[in-house]
């Protein structure tokens, strides 16, 4: 699962040798297990006392799921903390979270690896005062720095509830659960804006997408295999589509997860209506992740109409098509997660053409998402930032390295399975509070705005 | 040719043998009595008929098989007519190594053979064989006679084969004058090319350089220009030629005993001499298909009997050399 | 088109759900050193996932190999057991040249109406990259003989009559067991029968290849075929082919008849690896499943002709099966929408249809009061046949039934109408398989 050098250093020789030499010691992240613990050790819940109420609530919610929850930081004993809450929902002003933030960061030492911080947060929004304001929008950047002092696969993201979303609605806990999970291994640094839910809050944490039928574009390899197996772990039923020239390796991945494969270039102009009647058959589109994506790399200056041209039409004009024609269709309740790309927010060089089709996703994921609202959907996009898949093999080694290890706070490259887990909790009931958002899976890169 | 009449012309007399002579011997003789044997004035054929009573069949089972596994006949314990060919072929052969017999064996010509099944003969049966030479006549080239092979089960004629040979340069007793023949079946083996043109093939058959010497293990026949490319030169071919008889019997075996029944007639004259290796081309047709609108000349009124050929029933079949026009065989299989 | 309908027996209906293949590939190419069962089971996984039968148990699987090594005696079922489908689903071979794959079908619809079986998957697969290589007559004799004998002198004795040209291995050819000549040959004298001229089987061969290029490019196999082994089209087709082109193609076939020789490397089907799959059911199994239907399997009818003595060519069977079926269920030639006639060679299509529009032929030998009829020659192979697709014996059955049913639901989809397809395929032995495809 971890690359070479992630292995080399945490064995016994490359251990000594790294720590000498100071190189970067990446961590071996924990991943997602069935039934295995939801967090590596008790999580304390810390709030400024504005903010206790929905601290303890959160609690609550937290021992449902069988979490050791702790709300003094000397409650831990001698056991280092698998996670801390920092709960500032209700402060009023900059000066009342320093108690809580200052406790949250006297457990840091103590914080074990893979140990997660959540910030739970509401959004500035528009009528609230400066100082109200300020105090909200704080802790964005709080969050990011907390994220860039963790060490051993720990991170720190945020739940920043929106439109008076509940501390306690499914949204809420379902993002606060992702972000504690191993499910976000590689999701670091990340504020996520959560509005109100209407999802039922009894969730089958285990097979989250039960009963729902999910397509995948550019399912036959890389991520987009991963996303299948994902979804299709959490209970879907999945339509695995590819262009035609990938039907073998498509086909393997269908039957793998025991799906349908549908070998489809999404560029073809009917491919919205054929995605619906693939999903028609197994009982009607839930999910539809645009994966399928390619890359032209080239300097501006020497571009062909075709290498921009390709890029566009794949990466972002599909995307588009496919949208409108399942907007005019009246899919409800659907889920569309589009994958964009940290050079989509950071530019890239020699990828003007894939850039501007991964911001354009960004773009239109936001303009789509009050039109799937409407009929009570969704729409998000994911950017994943080096991610270890046959494609970035083929990037030469230094660039690749400076990739993997110097750009990220996680100090590795991801794996097609941590995109995927994000997919895989945009793509569920609980997630229904997020829409329009674009969630980075980058372990905390230092690309982007 | 007296079909209907069983046994040797009356005025023949009868040699019993006790067994059927061995062929290898015999064709020592032969070539050793072909040297003295020279065109002087009519040929006399010796009025003896040989006859072997109480051959047995029951040790023929592997014989028969090979036979039928070469010629592709089904595994069947009913001797096919080539078989029974096979088996009273050392009988004639005695006839014509005899020092009275006038023609030399080697050079001999075949150039037709007409046999028929009246009865089946099975393995197990036992036999009687009998052969004699008749019916000198006048052949353009020279003189041919007619090897007559009968065999009997039970007192009952099953099989009568006459195979007509050519001695050229020999005299028929009836002096120089050319016999009233069908013009097309006298001089077969030098038809003129452009009279005849070959029909489509139904078949093409691949013969390889051993086909002679595998032929002569189950026939016997080790006539060298057959079995070796040395043999066949020092009698003027260029390589082994294939045993005509071997030829005819496959096209019989083509047909089968599905179609040509328990009794037949199988008739077949030879053109020109198959090389080995070769390829031949074979239309093995129904009569009724090859008809006179389809293209290719008549059965000759030689090879075809009453209710035979002639009438549309059974099978003609012609051989040649596959691409070419040369004409290697041709012949009737028809159900009596 | 006719509105006639079918007569529908007392029976169940058998229908088309869907099928898959992979790209068929010229004998040497890409599918070399790739076994029958190889192919078979990558078609049969193709299938699997393009309907999500994963685990499934299907009534059963029937299909076979006209090149065949006696390994695989349970070639269709060892397939099965390395498919993502249940085990427990049955499979058995079946062999009737190259109508296997369409015979398979007639099996197992015919189960299907019959109420025994709701679900099968029919097919084949072929081939001649990996065939199987036989051991010379001498030499399995005398091994046979050997391992016959009981003492290590017998058997030595029997191993000793080997002789080192005996080991030289045989070749499996297509030549015709009993009369020698080649498929090609015999259908060259059958073309000289005919009449059929050089310049009607380049253009049936240049249709050919246009139209399967036209159908991959519109997309027409985006769901019949999955790619394997990195190829992703039949590498037979030649877009780029010309009349010209073929014009310049020396004959290869009929040299050796004394009339002109008109069969080329070009209208002539070359040697092909490959295999196919069609998804056959019940109506009530694919609604219960939510599954597409294409097509309806209505009826089917087999022929031999009496080839061996010339009375007819190797490849007319279909000639003959096809007017019987017609009858059987109504029909006339104006009443097909689509003709699919298996191009063994274009001059096996245009003797077929040859004799179809002879008069004194239909009366003499089909029995019929006159000609059975013209076709429209614009509803033949729309999407082109073996001579572009190629042609791995036991597949082409499998190719062309998924391929009518598309083109009969496409049709139907289009006109409101019930479109008709009517498949035909010729086989060496004289045989032909011939089916009526219909829109549900």
């Amino acid at each position: 699962m971890a690359d070479n050098y992630t292995r080399f250093v945490n064995g016994g020789l490359g251990k000594k040798l790294s720590k000498q030499l100071g190189l970067p010691r990446p961590a071996i992240l924990r991943r997602y297990v069935p039934d295995a613990p939801l967090t590596v050790g008790p999580v304390l819940v810390v709030s400024d006392d504005a903010s206790a109420a929905d601290a303890d609530a959160l609690a609550k919610a937290l021992m449902t799921w069988d979490v050791d929850v702790r709300r003094t930081p000397e409650d831990a004993g001698d056991a280092r903390w698998g996670g801390v809450v920092l709960v500032g929902t209700a402060a009023e002003t900059p000066e009342a979270v320093s108690e809580a933030v200052l406790a949250l960061g006297g457990t840091l030492r103590r914080l074990a690896g893979n140990g997660r911080v959540v910030v739970v947060s509401r959004a500035a929004e528009a009528g609230d005062s400066p100082t109200l304001a300020a105090t909200r929008a704080g802790f964005e950047g709080f969050t990011r720095s907390v994220g860039k002092e963790l060490r051993d696969g720990a991170t720190a993201n945020g739940v920043q509830l929106t439109g008076g979303a509940a501390v306690d609605s499914a949204s809420a806990l379902g993002t606060l659960r992702f972000f504690l999970s191993a499910k976000s291994a590689y999701v670091d640094g990340q504020v996520l804006p959560v509005g109100p839910s209407e999802a039922p809050s009894d969730v089958d944490w285990e097979r989250p997408l039960a009963g729902k039928v999910a397509v995948v574009t550019g399912a036959a390899r890389g991520i987009g295999a991963a996303i299948a197996r994902t979804l299709a772990r959490d209970g879907a039923k999945v339509v695995v589509v590819d262009v035609p020239a990938a039907g073998e390796s498509l086909a393997a991945v269908a039957n793998e997860v025991k799906g349908t494969a549908v070998q489809l270039d999404v560029t073809a102009a009917d491919a919205g209506t054929k995605i619906l009647e693939a999903a028609r058959h197994l009982g009607g589109l839930d999910i539809l992740v645009h994966n399928a994506g390619i890359l032209r790399d080239k300097l501006l200056a020497n571009m062909k109409p075709a290498q921009w041209d390709a890029v566009i039409a794949v990466n972002l004009a599909s995307q588009l098509r496919i949208n409108e024609q399942l907007l005019a269709a009246g899919v409800e309740g659907l889920r569309i997660v589009s994958l964009a790309s940290t050079s989509g927010i950071a530019g890239g060089k020699g990828q003007t053409n894939y850039a501007y089709s991964k911001s354009g996703v960004i773009g239109h994921t936001a303009a789509t998402a009050p039109l799937v609202a409407e009929l009570g959907g969704t729409a998000n996009a994911v950017a994943p930032g080096f991610i270890e898949t046959e494609m970035t093999r083929s990037i030469p080694f230094g660039t690749r390295e400076v990739g993997r290890r110097v750009l990220p706070s996680l100090q590795q490259g991801g794996l097609p399975l941590d995109v995927a887990e994000a997919i895989a909790f945009l793509s569920s009931p609980a997630a229904d509070g997020v829409n329009g958002q674009v969630l980075r899976v980058c372990g905390q890169s230092m690309l982007g705005k | 040719m007296a079909f209907n009449a069983t046994g040797a012309p009356a005025s023949y007399g009868v040699t019993e043998l006790a067994q059927l002579p061995k062929l290898g011997g015999l064709f020592v003789r032969g070539v050793a009595g072909s040297v003295g044997k020279r065109p002087k004035g009519a040929v006399r054929l010796p009025e003896t008929a040989y006859q072997v009573v109480g051959v047995e069949t029951t040790g023929e089972a592997a014989h028969l098989a090979a036979y039928q596994r070469l010629l592709g006949e089904p595994a069947s314990e009913v001797l096919p007519a080539g078989f029974l060919h096979v088996l009273a072929f050392p009988l004639a052969t005695a006839v014509m190594v005899r020092g009275d017999f006038p023609l030399p064996l080697l050079g001999l010509v075949h150039l037709r053979n007409v046999a028929r099944v009246l009865r089946p003969v099975r393995l197990g049966e036992t036999l009687e064989v009998r052969a004699w030479a008749q019916d000198a006549r006048t052949h353009r080239r020279g003189v041919q006679v007619d090897l007559v092979a009968e065999v009997l089960v039970g007192g009952e004629l099953a099989y009568q084969g006459v195979s007509t040979y050519l001695a050229k340069g020999f005299t028929a007793p009836d002096g120089g004058a050319a016999a009233p023949e069908a013009p097309d079946a006298a001089p077969a083996a030098e038809a003129p090319r452009e009279e005849w043109t070959a029909p489509l093939p139904t078949a093409r058959w691949q013969l390889g350089g051993g086909t002679g010497r595998a032929y002569g293990a189950v026939s016997g026949d080790q006539n060298p220009i057959h079995t070796s490319s040395l043999g066949a030169k020092a009698f003027g071919f260029p390589r082994a030629i294939a045993h005509g008889m071997y030829t005819a019997a496959r096209a019989l075996a083509e047909v089968g005993p599905a179609r040509r029944g328990d009794t037949y007639e199988w008739t077949v004259e030879f053109f020109k001499p198959v090389l080995l290796p070769g390829t031949v081309d074979v239309a093995i047709r129904y009569a009724r298909d090859a008809a006179p609108t389809d293209g290719p000349e008549p059965v000759p009124a030689t090879l075809t009997s009453e209710n035979g050929a002639a009438a549309g029933q059974g099978f003609v079949y012609d051989g040649w050399r596959s691409g070419k026009n040369t004409r290697h065989f041709q012949g009737t299989i028809t159900p009596l | 088109m006719s509105t006639t309908p079918s007569p529908v027996p007392s029976t169940r209906e058998a229908v088309i759900i869907g099928g898959n293949r992979i790209p068929f590939s010229r004998a040497g190419k890409k599918y070399v050193r790739t076994s029958n069962q190889d192919m078979f089971t990558a078609a049969l996984e193709g299938l699997v996932a393009r309907f999500g039968l994963q685990g499934e148990r299907l009534g059963e699987v029937a299909g076979g190999a006209v090149l065949k090594h006696s390994k695989n005696f349970n070639l269709i079922r060892e397939s099965v057991l390395g498919s993502s489908l249940a085990p427990t689903t049955p499979a058995y071979d079946v062999q009737q040249a190259c109508a296997t794959g369409l015979e398979a079908a007639i099996a197992v619809t015919n189960k299907i109406k019959l109420g025994q079986i709701e679900s099968a998957i029919a097919g084949g697969t072929d081939t001649v990259s990996d065939a199987p290589i036989v051991v010379s007559d001498r030499l399995r004799a005398a091994l046979l003989d050997a391992n016959h004998a009981k003492t290590t002198g017998g058997k030595l004795k029997a191993l000793a009559a080997i002789r080192p040209k005996d080991l030289a291995p045989v070749s499996p050819s297509t030549g015709e067991p009993r009369t020698h000549l080649s498929m090609g040959e015999h259908q060259a004298i059958t073309t000289a029968k005919w009449g059929i001229t050089r310049e009607d089987q380049d253009e049936v061969a240049y249709n050919s290849h246009q139209n399967l290029a036209r159908a991959w490019e519109s997309g027409f196999f985006d769901d019949l075929v999955t790619p394997y082994k990195g190829l992703t089209r039949d590498d037979n087709m030649r877009p780029d082919t010309s009349l010209e082109k073929l014009a310049k193609l020396k004959p290869v076939f009929g040299a050796k008849l004394g009339e002109q020789a008109t069969m080329t490397a070009g209208n002539s089907t070359p040697l092909t690896d490959g295999a196919s799959a069609v998804l056959f059911s019940s109506r009530a199994w694919a609604e219960e499943r939510d599954l597409p239907i294409l097509a309806k399997f209505v009826d089917a009818e087999t022929a031999a002709v009496d080839f061996v003595h010339g009375h007819e060519g190797l490849l007319m069977a279909p000639a003959a099966a096809v007017p019987r079926l017609l009858a059987r269920n109504d029909l006339r030639l104006e009443d097909i929408d689509f003709f699919e006639i298996h191009e063994a060679f274009a001059s096996t299509v245009l003797t077929t249809l040859a004799a179809w529009e002879d008069e004194e032929y239909c009366r003499t030998e089909l029995g019929l009061d006159g000609a059975l009829g013209k076709i429209d020659r614009s509803k033949l192979n729309v999407n082109g046949s073996s001579l572009a697709a190629g042609h791995p014996f036991a597949a082409t059955g499998g190719r062309i039934i998924a391929t009518a049913a598309k083109l009969v639901a496409a049709k139907a989809a289009e006109t409101g109408q019930p479109a008709r397809a009517l498949i035909s395929v010729c086989a060496a032995g004289g045989l032909g398989a011939v089916a009526i495809v219909e829109s549900v």
